[in-house]
């Protein structure tokens, strides 16, 4: 959710509850003998407020997990949850006084500053990756299925040079994988395989090359393509950089005769999506990263939030 | 023919089931979820499980209760039945008595409303003006007595008034005739000596310097022969109200009083007849009176040759011829005159110079010197160290010691001078109020049982 004029309404309600809960806190401070403590009567309001903050803020995994509740919009459990989980930390700190305490409570505190910093910093994510997605990204496709489509690119790309150059030696798919492959290259080589069902079948691209004119191809595919293919990830090759890619392919234009022009763009092609299947996993993480830390901790936070508040009654 | 990217074909290669599987990212995020919390909920039941209470402390104890830190059932004590442990004044009061501050405050406030704990290792005695100003910010709503202190005391920089001896023109008390400005310029001790220049230690110590302190301008014979009158005698009682110090001090807070063996027997000689080297003994006239006769009835015997005397021929004031004339004393008469002489040089100019003599009753009508009413404690209802303070020199703070002539100045640096350097924030020394009151009355103290028996509590037992 992007932080806009459309949350001015929130933006506006924290401002004033931060500045009345501020006046309040110093107030306080500044009469309370021996300083602010979550034990005085402000004290523990500010602990109670803080808390409720935080288990609305929580809730909002709830509501997202059953979307059929009728509990509100779920914009408006986004926008609660990040306004209100932001002034829990300062509420928190005003419960506290602004130390951190014993073991427990230090933790809590630690807690409490990482999930909202985290949260913080995800927020802001959403700002810029999005539109570095679109902008990066242009083939994407759905993160889960990402790795499925890599493998689906990689067979595809071995269709497409055995085709001109004769087979790999390399694994055959099922015929299912080759349908949802997709309509692209694969739609030439289940044309010259024989097989029914193709959108488009080009025979005169399914020529087989020379031993001598496929050399290079074949040398290129199986020593850098296919790898960058099988392991995007980890591959460190010129495959993995736009300009270096189209260098390479150019470099094995000017090797390759004119038959198989079409396969080298299928093969460019295929990279080319391959790479920025890469970059939107990247991408994806940077996005939703965060989340391994907030919602974990954020967890933990409640559950010890909830021992400390039966505790210090006690105590 | 170039690839061609068709919706139909995009849509054939994902697994329709996709969501049903879940990504490294979402498996990561549930074990996290599920891990994170059972870590924590399982380090807390094991502090639980272990009888550890430590880990709910809202903070670390104080430096004086630092040994009490695994012990948290010495303070929240729990009663049987009840789920509430919180510290009680009981707990406090079972190590150490608290006594009130003043028996006509009308609010008893806890232990916890001044001494907090939990907030570190700091002081706990430090406490903050906030807890003095519950009642000493508005004195005559608490029920204090309004009348004879300041009513609207906020802290040493907010509503504390000038000290008391130095409002309303308070004059010192004491008798002693002492010029600071003639003693804080060069002065010429004696006809041939050199000018000296007096230091404010060379007649001030504090108690506890005094004994130890090389004197200047003192004398061995007066400091070894001591005196009939005693110190107390001469001092300003104090009256603190009970509010005394809780320990022991180190008595190098406060001046002692200038004494005459130390301080002045140096310059001031108490010489009383030219027959003599040494001065009389500085102490009561009756005592005085005594070494006259004694020191000029040994001399006579010693000299009984100057029983005759004789007066030589010449003029008298107005010019009138005086014939020379022999007279003769017994040896009581002799000690008899000459005493009266001395006696009546000591009283008349060497004594009054210092002290304030009244007219004696009785036989000998010898006179009554006044009691020197020295103050030592100027506020007493504060504390000052002027070891604390032994950095500074006197005249800093004590100005007006340079130009007092009179003996009922007080020479008591105001309020504003200990705010030089006594005032919030860094850079400054402490100026909240307990630096120099104290708020229990020790005085009223009462001894404890003892709760704790080593090694058992460093070892986890009471």
């Amino acid at each position: 959710m992007r932080i806009d004029k459309t949350q001015r309404g929130w933006a506006i309600a924290s401002l004033i509850l931060m500045a009345a809960f501020t006046v309040v806190y110093v107030a306080y401070a500044l009469r309370a003998p021996e300083g602010p403590r979550g034990g005085s009567a402000l004290g523990l309001t500010f602990g109670v407020i803080g808390f409720g903050f935080m288990i609305f803020a929580a809730l909002l995994g709830a509501r997202k997990r059953v979307p059929t509740w009728r509990l509100g919009r779920a914009q408006g459990w986004m926008r609660g949850h990040l306004w209100l989980g932001l002034l829990s930390l300062p509420v928190i700190l005003f419960h506290g006084g602004f130390h951190f305490g014993g073991a427990l409570t230090s933790v809590l505190m630690w807690l409490l500053t990482i999930t909202v910093v985290s949260g913080v910093f995800g927020a802001a994510l959403q700002h810029f990756v999005p539109r570095v997605m679109t902008t990066d990204v242009k083939l994407e496709t759905i993160y889960d299925e990402i790795g499925n489509v890599q493998r689906l690119l990689r067979e595809e790309a071995d269709r497409g040079v055995e085709a001109i150059c004769g087979p790999l030696g390399i694994g055959k798919s099922t015929k299912e994988d080759v349908q949802r492959a997709g309509g692209f290259a694969a739609t030439r080589a289940m044309a010259m395989a024989g097989g029914s069902g193709a959108a488009v079948a080009v025979a005169a691209e399914t020529a087989v090359l020379t031993e001598e004119e496929r050399a290079p191809l074949r040398k290129f595919y199986l020593s850098e393509m296919r790898p960058f293919l099988e392991r995007p990830k980890e591959n460190r090759g010129r495959l993995r950089d736009a300009d270096k890619a189209h260098g390479a392919f150019a470099g094995l234009r000017t090797l390759m005769p004119a038959s198989a022009e079409a396969t080298l763009q299928d093969l460019e092609e295929i990279c080319d999506e391959a790479r920025q299947l890469l970059r939107q996993e990247q991408l994806h993480h940077l996005l939703h990263g965060w989340l391994l830390v907030h919602i974990p901790i954020s967890l933990a936070l409640i559950l010890l939030g909830a021992v400390h508040a039966v505790m210090a009654l006690r105590y | 023919m170039a690839r061609t990217r068709t919706t139909k074909k995009l849509a054939q290669r994902i697994d329709l089931n996709y969501f049903k599987r879940p990504t490294g990212l979402k498996r990561a995020k549930f074990w996290f979820s599920v891990g994170l919390p059972a870590f924590v909920l399982v380090w807390i039941a094991w502090h639980g499980f272990a009888g550890d209470s430590r880990v709910y402390s809202s903070g670390r104890m104080s430096a004086a209760h630092a040994v009490l830190e695994a012990e948290c059932a010495a303070c929240h004590v729990r009663t049987a039945g009840a789920f509430s442990a919180k510290a009680s004044d009981a707990a406090c009061l079972a190590c150490h008595d608290g006594p009130m501050h003043h028996a006509t405050q009308t609010n008893t406030l806890g232990c916890a409303s001044c001494h907090t704990e939990h907030r570190g290792r700091v002081n706990i005695v430090a406490a903050k003006n906030q807890s003095c100003a519950q009642c000493h910010g508005d004195l005559k709503a608490s029920g204090g007595a309004g009348a004879r202190y300041a009513t609207h005391i906020e802290s040493f920089e907010y509503g504390h008034p000038e000290f008391a001896v130095l409002r309303d023109e308070a004059r010192n008390p004491g008798t002693i005739r002492v010029n600071h400005a003639i003693h804080m310029k060069a002065i010429r001790p004696g006809p041939n000596g050199p000018n000296v220049q007096l230091a404010c230690g060379d007649c001030h110590q504090t108690g506890g310097a005094a004994a130890s302190a090389e004197w200047k301008y003192g004398d061995a014979k007066y400091v070894a022969g001591g005196s009939s009158y005693s110190t107390p005698d001469e001092v300003v009682a104090v009256k603190s109200e009970g509010l005394t110090r809780p320990t022991p001090t180190s008595g190098r807070e406060l001046m002692a009083p200038v004494k005459f063996a130390t301080a002045c027997a140096g310059c001031h000689s108490l010489s009383f007849d030219k027959r003599f080297d040494e001065g009389v003994p500085h102490d009561k006239p009756e005592v005085v009176h005594a070494f006259l006769e004694k020191k000029f009835g040994e001399y006579i015997a010693a000299h009984p040759a100057e029983l005759r005397e004789v007066r030589d021929p010449g003029r008298d004031l107005t010019g009138r011829p005086v014939q020379a004339a022999v007279r003769m004393y017994t040896a009581k008469e002799w000690v008899a005159t000459r005493t009266a002489d001395a006696e009546e040089l000591l009283w008349r100019k060497t004594c009054k110079q210092c002290h304030a003599l009244a007219s004696g009753a009785g036989e000998g009508r010898l006179p009554v010197v006044e009691a020197a009413r020295t103050t030592v404690t100027w506020m007493p209802h504060a504390r000052f160290d002027h070891d604390a303070h032994r950095g500074f020199a006197c005249e800093g703070c004590h100005e007006k010691a340079l130009s007092s002539t009179e003996r009922g100045d007080v020479l008591l640096p105001g309020i504003a001078v200990c705010k030089t350097c006594h005032a919030p924030g860094a850079g400054h020394a402490e100026s909240r109020c307990f630096e120099c009151h104290t708020y229990h009355d020790w005085s009223k103290r009462k001894d404890v049982a003892p709760t704790f028996v080593l090694p058992a509590l460093r070892t986890g037992g009471r």
